[in-house]
């Protein structure tokens, strides 16, 4: 690569696109100043402009897009007919001057923009300095290095917008008919691993289609890259199972806990519990009660996805996977686990003694921490969350807590409370075990998305005088997997039917 | 001399359609060399294949004993092309699309490249959008001459541009060629017979004759003979005769290798004594209109 190519390309292109890259900065202006404004949300509403945030929003992406198509199309690539390729440029110097040019008017405006809101938001920027990086990246495979390989496989905005609208509209179409083609299964906390799959996948697809295309110009063969890239995505989101996921995350698991006496047993004082439900569509839900034990002190055990095979004396099998977990009924470490049972295999088991063997995929959760937040205006420091503030409302009569995390909602669960200053009685809002939102156990820093900073909001308006706020949070310490027993299940004995519905 | 261009067996389809068909050529160094025939013979993709803007289907095309595809930017540094339907950067004026492409040339004379703006009454202030298509063609050639290529290959540059401008770009090319290769296409004979050193003809894919001007014009005859004792019987006309018509007492013929001796030999074998054997020089584009209507006929 000659850099003094690469740099003379580069003032071309920034001299030809001078308007497009205004408009991307001022729009990355907006995206700042709303951004950082919106940190004085709880002092100040009048700050909170979600109209003029959502529009930003929505700007931001279509300025980064348009300048990517036009600095790339401004040497097209497919077609033979461009001036310069029979003139002297070096593939090399002209995806380098590409390259800078993305860098210098699309990530390094969002790196400065981001951390001026996370500052604005008293997040101390040393701190968050991984999280900043890795949200580039992620900024870059996402919305950068896709667009930017359409871009070279198109001759203009027509049919990079039809490029773009094509594949849309196909997995439109497809989610609606069959939605678990296109999304497949939500896989809970280890959602993260189909997601990363594909951004890699991205990442690998759209380099290579760059390189392949600058270097060698054969846009069929790129093309065809793209559409496998596509349908390997699509089947990676549809076909990844949740156990291997899972598998994934316990391996990735840091912290090394004494696990050894978790067990997971059939909750035989319970039995009353177990059903096998009779549903409409040809289909049984049994539900199976268990109970955790052998946790260590002060941990607490989060079922994940339990995988359940039936067997009748005469071999015949069923197998369930179920994830999300369904989780029937729950008391502390004792849960009803459902798996969904096929009702022709029902009819002829039923009344048979079966063998079911399970597998319960849990993580381990502990290290409980609690922070209060007191009524004011100031934020407070809360560790592993991030900044929350809490505020009582101009009667006093409605409170306010809000918290905000840099990069990513924080791989805990987290749970609020409010004080009651009188009885000092607690209101617990939210249980510990049970999240406000879903969790990622990702290990990065970062998660995908155009604001730097997510917030999480509650509030309370018990007529109480209240005194403050607190936090609790737990996080994941382990990620396991324990097999269930049962012999001698005679589903026929717990067989509910639903009671028909009066017109 | 070397061939500064070869293509070797090429051929090129697109899905069922053959546009080359195994052809051979190759291009002299320092000759003028036209490459010409009717549209839709190849002549466009032949060129595009030697510039690595398109991959032949089969085959292979040397650019200075280099296989084509993998030309680098150096090699580029010496070739100078210009195309009927190239794609320029429309938003650059035409200064700066002369200063853009200074940089990328070692070899640039930037008082070359001032000389042949003035000489082609280039506006250099004027976008490239803005000017008509003679002045685009013009500026494609003023940016292709200013580093003195050692190959120039032009690709229907006269097309749509009228005989003024025409003599301009012609006077500009040979101005400046410097004994530079030039290969030059054209599906018209005239624009290129009066500078072309060689000729190949191209039809249907394929390279009909490839060879030096002055052989071509010798080696043509229009031939006519009027015979003592007409006959009727049907004749076994030699290969190298074309567009053959008989009368009860005369046949005329083009012969594509004429040789005096030969020729007189093979029409005295077929037809005895004839009362008189007329021979006329052929001018270059009656030779092609013959070759043009043997061609179809063979089809």
């Amino acid at each position: 690569m000659k850099m003094r190519q690469v740099l003379h390309i580069f003032k071309k292109d920034v001299r030809h696109l001078w308007f497009e890259i205004a408009v991307a900065m001022t729009v990355v202006a907006a995206f700042t100043f709303t951004g950082a404004r919106r940190a004085l949300w709880l002092v100040d509403p009048a700050t909170n402009r979600i109209a003029a945030w959502t529009l930003v929003m929505i700007l931001l992406p279509l300025a980064w897009w348009t300048l990517i198509a036009r600095v790339i199309h401004d040497e097209v690539l497919p077609g033979d007919s461009q001036f310069w390729i029979t003139r002297p440029y070096s593939w090399r110097s002209l995806v380098g001057a590409k390259a800078l040019f993305i860098l210098a008017f699309i990530s390094l405006p969002m790196l400065l923009a981001d951390g001026v809101i996370v500052r604005a938001y008293g997040f101390p920027l040393e701190g968050e300095l991984s999280g900043l990086l890795w949200s580039q990246v992620l900024l870059a495979i996402v919305f950068v290095l896709p667009i930017a390989a359409l871009s070279a496989l198109t001759t203009g905005f027509v049919q990079l917008i039809f490029a773009i609208l094509t594949p849309c509209v196909i997995a439109l179409g497809v989610a609606i008919v069959a939605p678990e083609l296109v999304l497949g299964g939500f896989l809970g906390g280890s959602d993260w691993v189909k997601t990363y799959y594909v951004f890699l996948l991205i990442s690998v697809a759209a380099s290579g289609i760059l390189v392949w295309q600058y270097s060698m110009r054969r846009t069929a063969a790129a093309r065809s890259l793209a559409v496998a890239a596509g349908i390997l995505a699509v089947l990676g989101m549809t076909l990844i199972p949740w156990s291997a996921a899972f598998r994934i995350q316990s391996w990735l698991s840091k912290r090394r806990v004494d696990q050894s006496l978790v067990r997971v047993d059939f909750d035989s004082g319970s039995r009353w519990l177990t059903r096998a439900v009779i549903e409409g569509d040809d289909r049984v839900r049994v539900e199976l009660p268990v109970n955790i034990t052998g946790l260590p002190a002060g941990m607490i055990a989060k079922p994940e996805g339990f995988s359940v095979h039936l067997q009748a004396p005469d071999g015949a099998m069923w197998q369930a996977d179920q994830l999300p977990l369904r989780i029937a009924s729950k008391m502390g470490h004792k849960f009803s686990l459902e798996a969904t049972v096929d009702g022709a295999f029902y009819r002829r088991v039923k009344d048979e003694p079966l063998k079911v063997r399970g597998s319960l995929y849990m993580t381990l959760l502990g290290n409980r921490r609690t922070v209060r937040v007191p009524f004011g205006d100031r934020f407070v420091h809360v560790p592993r969350v991030g900044v929350c503030s809490a505020s009582g409302g101009a009667n006093r009569q409605s409170y306010f807590l809000i918290c905000s995390s840099a990069f990513r909602f924080p791989p805990v669960l987290v749970s609020y409370r409010f004080i009651e200053s009188a009885k000092e009685a607690v209101q617990d809002v939210w249980s510990s075990t049970e999240p406000r939102r879903a969790i990622s156990y990702s290990p990065f820093p970062a998660e995908l998305g155009i604001s730097p900073v997510s917030q999480d909001f509650t509030f309370s308006t018990v007529p109480l005088p209240l005194s403050e706020a607190m936090v609790d949070t737990v996080e994941p310490l382990a990620h396991i997997r324990r097999n269930l027993e049962i012999d001698n299940l005679r589903l026929g004995d717990f067989e509910v039917r639903p009671a028909p519905v009066s017109p | 001399m070397t061939d500064i261009l070869r293509a070797i067996d090429l051929s090129k389809r697109f899905r069922k359609t053959v546009v080359l068909d195994h052809l051979n050529m190759s291009v002299p160094e320092h000759s003028v060399y036209g490459l010409v025939g009717p549209n839709g013979a190849g002549k466009t993709t032949t060129i595009k294949i030697l510039m690595n803007a398109r991959q032949p289907t089969e085959g292979l095309t040397e650019v200075f004993g280099h296989d084509s595809r993998k030309l680098s930017p150096e090699d580029f540094t010496q070739i100078g092309y210009v195309s009927e339907n190239q794609q320029m950067p429309d938003w650059m004026t035409v200064e700066y699309f002369m200063n853009y492409l200074r940089p990328f040339y070692p070899g640039w004379d930037a008082a070359r490249a001032e000389n042949l703006l003035r000489q082609f009454e280039l506006p250099p202030d004027r976008k490239i959008r803005n000017l008509s298509h003679g002045m685009r063609m013009k500026a494609a050639l003023a940016s292709s001459l200013a580093y003195r290529p050692r190959l120039i290959v032009l690709d229907e540059p006269f097309t749509g541009l009228d005989a003024l401008v025409r003599d301009e770009l012609i006077e500009g090319v040979l101005g400046c060629a410097d004994g530079a290769t030039i290969l030059i296409s054209s599906h018209d004979l005239s624009e290129v017979e009066s500078f072309a050193s060689h000729i190949g003809y191209l039809d249907r894919g394929r390279l009909q004759f490839s060879e030096e001007m002055t052989s071509l014009v010798d080696r043509f005859r229009e031939i006519e003979i009027t015979l003592a004792n007409p006959s009727q019987s049907s004749i076994s006309w030699p290969a190298t005769w074309l567009n053959t018509e008989q009368s009860a007492a005369v046949v005329r013929f083009v012969d594509t290798q004429f040789d005096p001796e030969r020729t007189i030999a093979e029409v005295h074998h077929l037809f005895g004594n004839t009362h008189q054997i007329s021979v006329n020089p052929m001018p270059l584009r009656a030779i092609f209109v013959t070759l043009a209507k043997a061609g179809r006929r063979a089809a």
